[in-house]
């Protein structure tokens, strides 16, 4: 009897569940190699490389046993993609807080704490339960530097193969590259168009972690050795944002937050654009890329904003305002959340510009989170439709970006992610608000919104006792929960998720 | 020949009196009727089957112009007769532009292709370059053109009414023929241009705008143009009047055919709607556009639309018309442009077919008159010889290409050999001219 229900349930469910699992398996079980690299910085500084090998070896015995149990699935499709990035970045996060955890350190002990620093890292967010950073394991702490750089991997292989295939908030069409054959194996084609991603990843990482390490030698910047330049280069590529030190990188040279603003902003450029334009070796795609423009824009106008805020209300002056308003603007605007110094104490209109940078974002195709400049030019066209039409009706009129028409259906798609974000952001803010009052947290409204604008949009800092040299800490579990789920939900660009709770999804 | 249509008949006309034809089609009562007007042999079978073709003697051709309404017909049959016979020069008529640039490209073995679509976009945008023309043609890339007026009562009496020789033409450009009451009048000095009249005039560019203001008055540069009908050739008219940055709307009434014109044309403002809804083109303003094209698939259509425009306002009407008696019913009934994409062809292809000297044709009042391009060779007896010395034989030289740059001739310049000639002629004069020269 219960076997023919449990039959009938299976031949009922529309996902390949065992091909999931397998596959689950099988990510988490290459996952456990990332243990290696703190294993060995622990031995580098005569720590001990337990907590790491006992996580690692955890993670390669759960992804190998899942993948034993699921054995003769390995072929997944779209439906079953959903579930696969979902679960991944629920179950790699998990892992990862192991090291946390088992180690002796007494500020990430509670298996919460540990969740959400590890989910904060791999989502490339970069808030911080922290409140003694400088206090922490070298090893640790670059594990959970090292943490946000894979997770960049991860971000660069979903944003660019994943979400797109899955056509998720209209991706698919905003693309410049032009998606290849339509998937019947996901696997394969997600491996293909990543490969040459992740290169130019790891030559950005070289590239800033050269120059870092330069400055340290040549005394540009005497705080700056090769810890600190690797643990900032991590942090930095995969727009993470975790500092390593109390006062974010405030405390580092001008020359230095200059060069780690740069490689935010060009982090913050689609991958696809970039690759192109030195494959052709060519600046041209840049100019032609309505997206690249846009975000120039943004970080122009943002920038300037800040200056004048800056400027006007004496908090700085000459290069150092200047400095102040393009790092931060960078830094919201890409997602990454470094500081280069306290805009907490900035005026109100200052904070207002840099939570409404959180939503800006950088572009598609990088590993920024958010709306993504795309979007919200895809969104503006749209409207500007929708005016002209209403003086017009009988306009046909299809909209295009970057000279190609892009499909209704991909626009359907954009505006509904933008909703989706804006509807989970307000209740994130909404949850956040009434959990704050239920525990008599020191939470004002602006800085419920401000912490759900930083969760979801995987930026890092907010403001208040969680501005950028502060800590999430002061958070009731509860609230760190729901930061833990919009971390990951903003991550999967929200679709993703949503779609595991619609009963179509899990209908054959 | 492949095809005894419109634009074959047509071809045979012009051709018959210098070439030995054989026209093949498949409908025998065509051939019937072009046998009788003309001494030409006909074939009646497809010309996509080789076995036609070879006892069409194909073989034996200089030339085998393929103008059927049938694209891919077409191309078969002229890729068959290259196969038969590689020294057969071959022409193609062809309906899409996208051959057209296949052959740029060089990857399709015809000698020479025409497309209706283009003929008549072109045409469109010559008459709306110069707004007060019935037809015009350019020559030597455009630096001299040749211009069919209609006298109007208001035309500017410096210009009509006085002796030729008194009145004030245009600097660079010459009266090349006066029609009048179906005859045609050589423009001697002691002639004069009447209202009511119908002249030719060849000139550089700028002459023949400075033209249009003497026949109409003052008119404004067309900036704005509206195209009713998104079909192949409304798509083409439009395409080539946005390369000249005039502003575009297009009104097609299919909805799928509509939104597949705004994705290739992108600075169109294309509209889903028919042409005769008034209230649509009051909200439109459509009546504010100088001109507008009628490029719908039925003529009858096309005359409605036209009319509705001219009461909402629009100025010059220009009407794609795809039959040969709607061309007159067009021009009587108001429409200011009829444009037949099948005569245009038609005259494209008899161009490419005359006597490889004469470099293009245009062909004017149906056929009766021709524009010929002429290389003059130097054994002409013409040659050195001033041009008020030049006999006037029915044809009258107004312009010259000497080294790639235009000259509009006066009466003591020399004609030297390997000028191009630019002349009107009649059409039966045509022959006695090239022999001349």
């Amino acid at each position: 009897m219960t076997t023919a229900v449990a039959r009938a349930t299976r031949r009922r469910l529309g996902v390949d569940l065992a091909g999931s699992i397998n596959l689950i398996g099988s990510l988490l079980k290459y996952f456990s190699l990332a243990f290696v690299f703190p294993v060995v910085v622990a031995l580098w500084y005569g720590e001990t490389p337990v907590p790491f090998l006992v996580a690692g070896a955890i993670s390669a015995a759960v992804g190998g046993g899942l993948e034993l149990v699921s054995r003769g699935k390995e072929r997944i499709g779209a439906r079953e993609g959903y579930l696969v990035v979902a679960l991944l970045w629920l179950l790699v996060p998990a892992v990862s807080a192991l090291p946390y955890l088992l180690a002796s350190e007494a500020q990430l002990s509670r298996p919460i704490d540990a969740y959400f620093e590890a989910m904060s890292g791999l989502t490339t967010t970069g808030s911080s339960v922290l409140t003694d950073i400088e206090g922490v394991d070298r090893s640790l702490i670059m594990w959970r530097q090292f943490t946000q750089w894979v997770g960049g991997v991860g971000v660069i292989v979903l944003a660019i193969a994943v979400l797109q295939r899955l056509r998720v908030g209209g991706r698919h069409l905003l693309q410049t590259e032009a998606p290849g054959p339509e998937f019947d194996s996901l696997a394969e084609t997600v491996r293909d168009t990543s490969k040459r991603f992740v290169v130019l990843y790891i030559v950005l990482t070289l590239a800033q972690l050269g120059i870092l390490v330069l400055f340290g030698l040549t005394g540009v910047d005497e705080r700056m050795d090769f810890f600190e330049a690797l643990a900032h280069t991590f942090a930095t590529i995969p727009t993470g944002g975790f500092g390593i030190h109390a006062r974010s990188v405030e405390e580092f040279a001008p020359a230095t937050q200059w060069v780690i603003a740069l490689f935010m902003f060009v982090a913050g450029i689609n991958f696809a654009l970039m690759y192109r334009s030195v494959f052709r070796r060519t600046l041209r795609p840049f100019g032609r890329d309505e997206e690249f423009r846009f975000y120039c824009a943004f970080a122009a106008l943002g920038s300037l904003i800040l200056f004048l805020e800056l400027v006007t209300e004496d908090i700085a002056s000459g290069t150092a305002a200047l400095r102040h308003a393009v790092f931060n603007t960078v830094s919201m605007m890409t997602t990454t959340g470094f500081a280069s110094t306290d805009f907490n104490l900035w005026t109100p209109l200052a904070a207002l510009t840099l939570v409404a940078l959180m939503f800006v974002s950088a572009s598609a195709g990088s590993t920024a989170g958010s709306i993504k400049v795309i979007r919200h030019v895809a969104i503006f066209k749209v409207l500007r439709r929708e005016l002209d039409q209403t003086l017009h009706p009988e306009l046909v009129s299809p909209l295009r970006i970057n000279r190609r028409v892009i499909d209704e259906r991909a626009l359907r798609g954009v505006v509904a992610f933008a909703l989706l974000y804006v509807g989970t952001f307000a209740l994130g803010s909404i949850a956040l608000l009434i959990e704050g009052a239920r525990v008599d947290a020191e939470l004002g409204v602006f800085e419920a919104i401000a912490a759900s604008a930083t969760t979801i949009g995987n930026v890092g800092p907010g403001f208040g006792f969680a501005g950028p040299m502060g800590s999430f800490e002061p958070f009731s579990d509860v609230a760190k929960a729901i930061m833990v789920a919009l971390m990951w939900i903003g991550r999967l660009e929200i679709i993703p998720v949503v779609v595991l709770f619609t009963r179509s999804y899990w209908r054959n | 020949m492949l095809g005894a249509g419109q634009v074959g008949t047509t071809i045979v006309e012009a051709l018959h009196d210098e070439h030995d034809l054989t026209v093949i089609d498949t409908h025998a009562e065509r051939l019937s009727a072009l046998a009788h007007r003309f001494d030409v042999r006909v074939v009646e079978g497809n010309g996509t089957s080789r076995r036609v073709l070879q006892e069409a003697g194909v073989g034996l051709a200089d030339l085998l112009i393929a103008c059927t309404s049938r694209d891919e017909a077409n191309i078969v049959a002229a890729l068959f007769a290259k196969k038969i016979a590689p020294d057969t020069r071959t022409i193609l008529r062809t309906t899409d532009v996208e051959y057209l640039e296949i052959w740029r490209e060089r990857q399709l073995d015809v000698d020479f292709i025409v497309s209706s679509e283009l003929e008549a976009a072109h045409a469109v945008s010559q008459v709306i370059g110069v707004p007060a023309a019935r037809q015009t043609d350019v020559f030597a890339n455009g630096q001299v053109q040749i211009v069919e007026f209609d006298v109007a009562e208001k035309a500017d009496p410096e210009v009509v009414g006085p002796l030729l020789r008194e009145a004030r033409v245009p600097v660079d450009s010459k009266v090349a023929g006066i029609i009048r009451g179906g005859e045609m009048r050589l423009p001697r000095g002691g002639e004069r241009i009447l209202p009511g009249d119908r002249v030719i005039v060849i000139g550089s560019p700028r002459a023949a705008r400075e033209w249009s203001e003497v026949m109409a008055g003052r008119i404004e540069r067309v900036r704005d143009v509206a195209i009713f009908g998104a079909g192949r050739i409304g798509t083409a008219v439009a395409r080539v009047l946005l390369e000249e940055d005039l502003a575009v709307r297009m009104i097609e009434a299919d909805k799928e055919r509509a939104l597949l014109v705004a994705e290739a044309l992108p600075r169109a403002r294309v509209f889903n709607a028919t042409g005769i809804d008034p209230e649509f083109l009051d909200r439109e303003r459509i009546g504010a556009a100088k001109a507008a094209v009628f490029a719908m698939r039925d003529d009858a259509k096309n005359y409605y639309a036209a009319t509705l425009a001219k009461l909402h306002g629009v100025e010059l009407t220009i009407a794609i018309v795809h039959d040969t008696v709607s061309m007159e019913v067009f021009e009587r009934a108001g429409v200011d442009i009829a444009i037949n994409p099948r005569a245009l062809t038609a005259e494209e292809i008899v161009r490419f077919a005359h006597d490889p000297r004469t470099q293009q044709v245009a062909m004017l009042e149906g056929d009766r008159f021709e524009i010929l391009d002429i290389t003059v060779r130097e054994s002409s007896e013409l040659v050195n010889r001033p041009f008020r010395d030049l006999p006037m034989t029915g044809s009258l030289i107004g312009a010259i290409v000497r080294d790639g740059t235009a000259l509009f001739p006066r009466g003591d310049d020399v004609l030297l050999a390997g000028d191009r000639a630019i002349l009107f002629a009649e059409s039966s004069r045509v022959p006695e001219v090239e022999r001349a020269l």
